[in-house]
């Protein structure tokens, strides 16, 4: 391999990150679905000729394809696919649709761009394509394998056809399938210039360096934190949807033979509702290390450099390695209990460097019918919970857990669709109380204005999102429904689909929270009462949870307080490390 | 006679342009950061003496100030309190529930507190809907008491910001005037007045942004009023817009929201005016100062304008000059990663304490412009001659750095160019090849104090040709401010489908905001020779999030017709821009009529240069770092270049306030405005 100096290095590497928030921004100015252009539901790389990520947060899928087509890649060819078990779990859920498109500068080989995105609808028995009692991926809208849908830059007229063709939202999914490949052709674009700048060998070899600088750092991490000795840590997914669960998710981390081993073993058996998670390994490798690479040095370019690394185990058959034809839909619960798994196994080696539980999936809201002048309507939004508390300091209230996501507008929502939202508030108390203080849960209160059908998706409505290093746990998601025929409010599971609403009926949705970071006796006593006053604790709460006594007033009585506390402090001890709230009936 | 002001970090530039005989003068003073007008009334009474003019002479002053963005960033501004429709209290405290990427981005995020707290917020019963009819009524009752109670706590301003209140402002209204009863003196704002568009989030930040400031704008102007009246000036004190753009000190302390890129829009009507002078007509303003450069597009001779902007965390959507800013500067810090053992360079800062190692004054980690002096681009003493560049210090700073990477230190040096040169080129590429326009048909005009340091370099690598060194690149902003037109904005939302839309309703809402219009061009005593309107709409197809704006001629206003080459005129835009058309329904967004009054240009009479030879220009020949190698190069003095003479790169040219790197392979001239033009030698092969 040449070399190339570490300034025209560091040069491509800023060239390449440059061109991946390009993506980005020409993606979510083309698209139409508010699920990628408000909520950014999209996810761009740039990767080198062998189809490594260079750039990006995915990652990892790109040779699975190119080996179905035995490497027969031309210039103008872009390929699209949304079978999760057509690409080894590239993408895992039908409803991402994935674009890829090898790059060539003069006629050689230098790189794929590929971006995958959310889309609103793409078939299948319920309106936004996730049902939540599926059994199988037959249920679960169309499945197209990795295919060419320009074949040497000619349009395959006939697979998009099909593609719109079983969508109940044609219009959109053909726009945001063409800003998804727009952003690819951006990408493709910055590689070439950058070929063209510094040659083509030297662009190559710089992008295996990028490779191998990241591979170095992450030795570096794996050496400090990680030992023969595993660590464990099991959390759980509270149910499939069709009365199955809480599901036990275990991982155990330890070195073996110089490589960091990520071991699920004692995860369970796939689901037979669509909470299965058909991950591919190199994803999961990406997981760990961006984890790391987050907790300890950001500006480290997060790239799949380290692979070789790490080595994955996933159980035949289980959550994380389901048989096909498995139901897929819903796997958000199990990808982001695999997150909490990681965050409290890895955590345990560096407590300072440790986070809590997060409201534990990506809740959504599904509202469909059709509307006075007969026209049929479909909202599908994203909502947010409580981020952890983070040694940095407080969860946060009410946000993404998952990057750049953002709320879709109120005003926004109204202006398009039969919807008054009533409120739009934190979820006193679903904060794990902790030095840093775990974020709170949402609560929407949505009234629609004309009959039709909902939908709703969330979890963490049995198991609480666990506090760490001494923090506690935090709130459980909840909903109901208020009828206006009888005014009475009524719970609804945390999984449905079509339940039929009329108008003027009111839904209450609530987001988990998420746990406290640090014991929360130490957490200075004003911020108790501050976020008493800011109605996102209660009195009783600061009593209970942070030993903090308040007057009638809400006035903090700081003698009562550390007496309290001095009390509680020597009856408790010292703090656990995890905090769960919740005991598993057959451990 | 006009006078320039534009109050920087560390200085306050000031140009005084003479109408009568073409005279410019300019003046410097040090910027008096705890009161800036103390800073502004030295420096006035400073150009004056050196023009030898009586201030009463002086008839207007053109002010850019920073005044709202820092108190924004320094987190200064006044308590606000907040009114929002019940239900909504938590608004600004969710903040659109944004994270930052990639995956795990929330571990390393730091959230502000919100502009107004919510202990100084209060949920008022009544609600609208999207078409802006009533949904709840008003409770008068409660809402008095809910005022009486937060008004009665110390905040020094109070927004109000109620649900779908750009649809109909009615209960905003309704409760201003409750507030005008009982609390006189506390100053409101309206989200229906201040951002009468929709995203509740977005126009409740903008309104509450406008009160944090507004106190303290309110201050600082009576206060330079105060101290230019006992300076003997009698002028009109005129304030420059985020859009580049004039208001009344008057318009300026109500909705000083708009001053927020006050300062950057000086260079940018600047660069306008080098665009319209040399013929140039679409030219990159590259503003490189100490801790960060702004880069915008003239196109066309016309600045861009963006909707929104961002001021440190927060979004504020009020017209600005699209003005990108990137966290590399001459003070950016050069330092090597621990981990990965990669050179980084900004954007922590060594700002103007302690500043760059070379100037000596205590500054330990080189940054870039320690890299200038290695590589013998900036001169050991500037001209001037009043400061001295510690060189020794900036080569061992440097070195240290490059040792890490097994560099020397020219090569560390140059390595730290070619990164802040890189990190810069993303923002110019923003605003050009991201929006579909091809960087090689622009020029880039070089200024801030390191702008020509660079310029060359970034030219190199975009091809952006000529660089344009203006002929006082230290001081164009204040020179910009004076050719600043008088400038406001008024917009409907009026979201609709355009598919079977009756014409007339958008005919109607022009003229309304026309009324408008011609209402402020009377307040605002614009000539009506002066005055312009335009008029555009914002158009998106059905549910895209973003819109195009197409602008209107007045004769297809007038003509009240169809709306079918407006949109034809959507799709080529959208092609244009995205490299695509749908052939789904149009959406009208909103409707925008701009105001512009119209100032008379500066003419600006050149020093002639005598004799025609370069050799005369020549200062002194030093060694500096090219292309892997030292090579003894000519360093010239500006103000001795004739005029039509070929300066060869390499060489290095001096001035009172920059200094210009003209790279081998390119060479120099002079155009008859005075500005500097560097090209490549491959121009005239």
């Amino acid at each position: 391999m040449s070399t190339v100096d570490p300034i025209t290095l560091d040069i491509i590497e800023n060239a390449l990150k440059n061109a991946r928030f390009e993506m980005d921004g020409v993606v979510v100015r083309i698209s139409l679905s508010p699920v990628i252009r408000e909520q950014h539901d999209e996810f761009p790389m740039i990767c080198n000729h062998r189809g490594q990520m260079i750039v990006g947060q995915f990652g990892s899928y790109i040779p699975a394809i190119v080996e179905q087509f035995d490497g027969d890649l031309n210039e103008g060819d872009i390929f699209v696919w949304n079978d999760p078990y057509a690409c080894k779990g590239s993408i895992s859920h039908n409803n991402d649709w994935c674009v890829m498109m090898p790059i060539f500068h003069e006629g050689v080989l230098v790189g794929f761009s590929s971006i995958f995105g959310h889309m609103v609808d793409v078939g299948g028995k319920v309106p936004g394509s996730m049902p939540f009692d599926a059994r199988t991926i037959w249920e679960e809208g169309l499945r197209v394998p990795p295919v060419r849908i320009y074949d040497k830059g000619v349009l395959n007229e006939g697979v998009l056809a099909i593609m719109l063709n079983n969508s109940r939202t044609p219009d959109m999914n053909r726009a945001d399938l063409m800003a998804l490949i727009a952003g690819c052709k951006t990408a493709a674009k910055r590689v070439g210039e950058l070929c063209d700048r510094f040659g083509r060998e030297t662009y190559m070899a710089a992008t295996d360096m990028l490779l191998d600088r990241t591979r170095d750092a992450m030795k570096v991490l794996i050496s400090k934190y990680i030992s023969e000795e595993p660590v464990s840590f099991t959390d759980y997914v509270d149910d499939d949807g069709v009365g199955n669960g809480p599901f036990k998710m275990t991982l155990s981390i330890y070195m073996k033979d110089g490589k960091a081993v990520f071991d699920w073993t004692g995860t369970d058996d796939q689901a037979e509702g669509p909470i299965n998670f058909h991950i591919h390994e190199g994803l999961c490798k990406l997981f760990f290390g961006v984890y790391m690479i987050m907790a300890f040095d950001p500006d480290i370019l997060f790239n799949e450099g380290f692979y070789d690394l790490f080595e994955i185990i996933l159980p035949e058959g289980s959550l994380l390695n389901p048989k096909f034809p498995a139901a897929l839909s819903n796997r958000l619960n199990t990808h982001t209990r695999f997150f909490d798994c990681q965050a409290g196994a890895l955590g345990q080696r560096a407590p300072h460097l440790s986070m809590a539980a997060g409201y534990g999936t990506s809740p959504h809201f599904i509202f469909t019918g059709h509307d006075s002048e007969g026209k049929y309507f479909q909202l599908m939004e994203l909502l947010f919970g409580g981020v952890p508390g983070r040694p940095r300091g407080d969860g946060l209230d009410g946000h993404a857990w998952w990057p750049l996501f953002s709320a879709t507008p109120i005003e926004y929502i109204e202006n398009y669709y039969p919807v008054q939202v009533d409120s739009y508030r934190p979820v006193k108390d679903s904060g794990g109380p902790g030095l840093h203080r775990g974020g709170a849960g949402i609560e929407k209160v949505y009234r629609v204005l004309e009959s039709g059908k909902i939908s709703i998706h969330d979890d963490r409505e049995v198991v609480p999102p666990w506090g760490i290093n001494g923090g506690l746990f935090g709130g459980t998601s909840a909903k109901w429904i208020v009828r206006q025929t009888t005014g009475e409010k009524e719970r609804i599971p945390s999984k449905i689909d079509n339940l039929e609403v009329e108008a003027g009926d009111v839904i209450i949705f609530r987001t988990a929270g998420s746990g406290g970071w640090g014991d929360p006796y130490e957490r200075p006593a004003e911020e108790v009462a501050r976020d008493v006053r800011y109605d996102l604790v209660s009195p009783e709460k600061a009593l209970e949870g942070y030993g903090v006594v308040l007057g009638d007033d809400l006035s903090l009585d700081v003698a009562a307080t550390e007496k309290l506390r001095a009390e509680r402090r020597a009856e408790r001890g010292e703090p656990e490390p995890f905090n769960f709230g919740f005991t598993p009936q057959s451990a | 006679m006009r006078l320039g002001v534009d109050v920087g970090g560390t200085f306050t530039d000031l140009v005084l342009h003479d109408e009568s005989n073409g005279r410019v003068v300019q003046a410097k003073t040090p910027s008096t950061p705890e009161d800036q007008s103390i800073g502004v009334a030295n420096g006035v009474k400073l150009i004056c003496e050196k023009a030898g003019v009586d201030p009463k002479d002086i008839s207007l002053i053109l002010h850019g100030t920073t005044v709202a963005t820092n108190a924004v960033l320094e987190g200064k501004g006044a308590r606000v309190g907040l009114l929002v429709s019940e239900g909504f209290e938590y608004t600004l405290h969710l903040a659109k529930s944004w994270t930052p990427g990639p995956l795990f981005g929330w571990i390393v995020m730091d959230k502000p507190e919100p502009l107004a707290s919510l202990k100084d917020t209060r949920g008022i019963p009544e609600r609208m809907n999207a078409r802006g009819e009533i949904v709840t009524p008003l409770d008068r009752e409660k809402a008095t008491a809910l005022i009486d109670d937060l008004c009665s706590s110390g905040i020094e301003a109070l927004t109000i910001s109620l649900m779908h209140a750009y649809a109909n402002p009615e209960h905003e209204r309704a409760l201003a005037e409750i507030v005008k009863e009982r609390y006189p003196d506390i100053p409101v704002s309206l989200s229906s007045d201040i951002l009468p568009e929709f995203r509740e989030y977005d126009r409740a930040i903008t309104t509450v942004m406008n009160d944090y400031v507004r106190p303290i704008m309110k201050r600082y102007l009576s206060r330079i009023e105060e101290r230019l009246a006992s300076e003997g000036l009698s002028s009109r004190l005129h304030i420059v817009r985020s859009d580049g753009g004039l208001m009344s000190a008057n318009a300026a302390s109500e909705r000083p929201v708009h001053t927020v890129l006050s300062g950057p829009a000086g260079g940018v009507t600047s660069t306008v005016m080098i665009a319209r002078r040399t013929g140039i007509r679409n030219l990159l303003a590259f503003d490189m100062g100490g801790t960060s450069t702004d880069v915008s597009v003239i196109l066309d001779g016309e600045p861009t304008i963006s909707r929104s902007t961002e001021v440190g965390s927060f979004p504020a959507k009020v017209p600005t000059l699209d003005v990108r800013s990137v966290g590399a500067g001459g003070g950016s810090i050069a330092d090597v990663s621990e981990l990965t053992n990669s050179l980084r360079v900004g954007p922590r800062s060594a700002g103007a304490r302690p500043g760059p190692v070379s100037y000596g004054r205590g500054g330990t980690e080189p940054a870039v412009s320690d890299a200038n002096v290695v590589l013998g681009y900036l001169p050991p003493v500037l001209l001037g001659g009043d400061m001295k560049l510690d060189v020794d210090g900036a080569r061992e700073a440097v070195g240290r750095v490059g040792a890490q990477l097994d560099l020397g230190p020219e090569e560390a040096a140059q390595g730290i160019l070619d990164i802040a040169n890189e990190v810069m080129l993303g923002a110019l590429r923003v605003i050009t090849v991201q929006r579909g326009y091809d960087p090689r048909d622009f020029g880039i005009v070089a200024f801030g104090g390191a702008g020509p340091l660079h310029a060359n370099a970034m030219a190199e690598l975009l091809g952006c040709y000529p660089v344009v060194v203006p002929t006082n690149p230290g001081v164009l902003s204040a020179l910009g401010f004076l050719e600043a037109e008088f400038k406001n904005e008024f917009v409907q939302t009026f979201i609709r489908s355009t598919k079977g839309m009756d014409a007339d309703m958008v005919w109607t809402r022009f003229a309304e905001l026309q009324d408008k219009a011609v209402e402020w061009l009377d307040a605002e005593e614009v000539p009506t020779g002066d005055r312009t309107i335009r008029y555009s709409l914002d158009l998106r197809y059905e549910q895209q999030g973003f819109e195009v704006t197409v602008e209107i001629d007045k004769a297809t206003v007038e003509a009240r017709g169809g709306l079918e080459g407006v949109i034809e005129r959507f799709n080529e835009l959208h092609e244009q821009l995205y490299g695509v058309r749908f052939h789904v329904p149009v959406e009208l967004v909103a409707l925008r009529v701009v105001a512009t009054g119209a100032t008379m240009p500066v003419k600006e009479s050149i020093a002639a240069v005598e004799g025609s030879d370069l050799a005369d220009a020549l200062i002194e020949t030093r060694p500096s770092f090219f292309k892997g190698e030292w090579v003894d190069t000519p360093n010239y003095d500006r103000a001795k270049i004739p005029p039509g003479v070929k300066v060869p790169g390499p060489a290095i040219i001096r001035q009172y306030d920059t200094t210009t790197v003209l790279l081998p392979d390119h060479y120099a001239e002079l155009e008859p405005h005075g500005n500097l033009l560097i090209w490549p030698n491959s121009k005239d092969a």
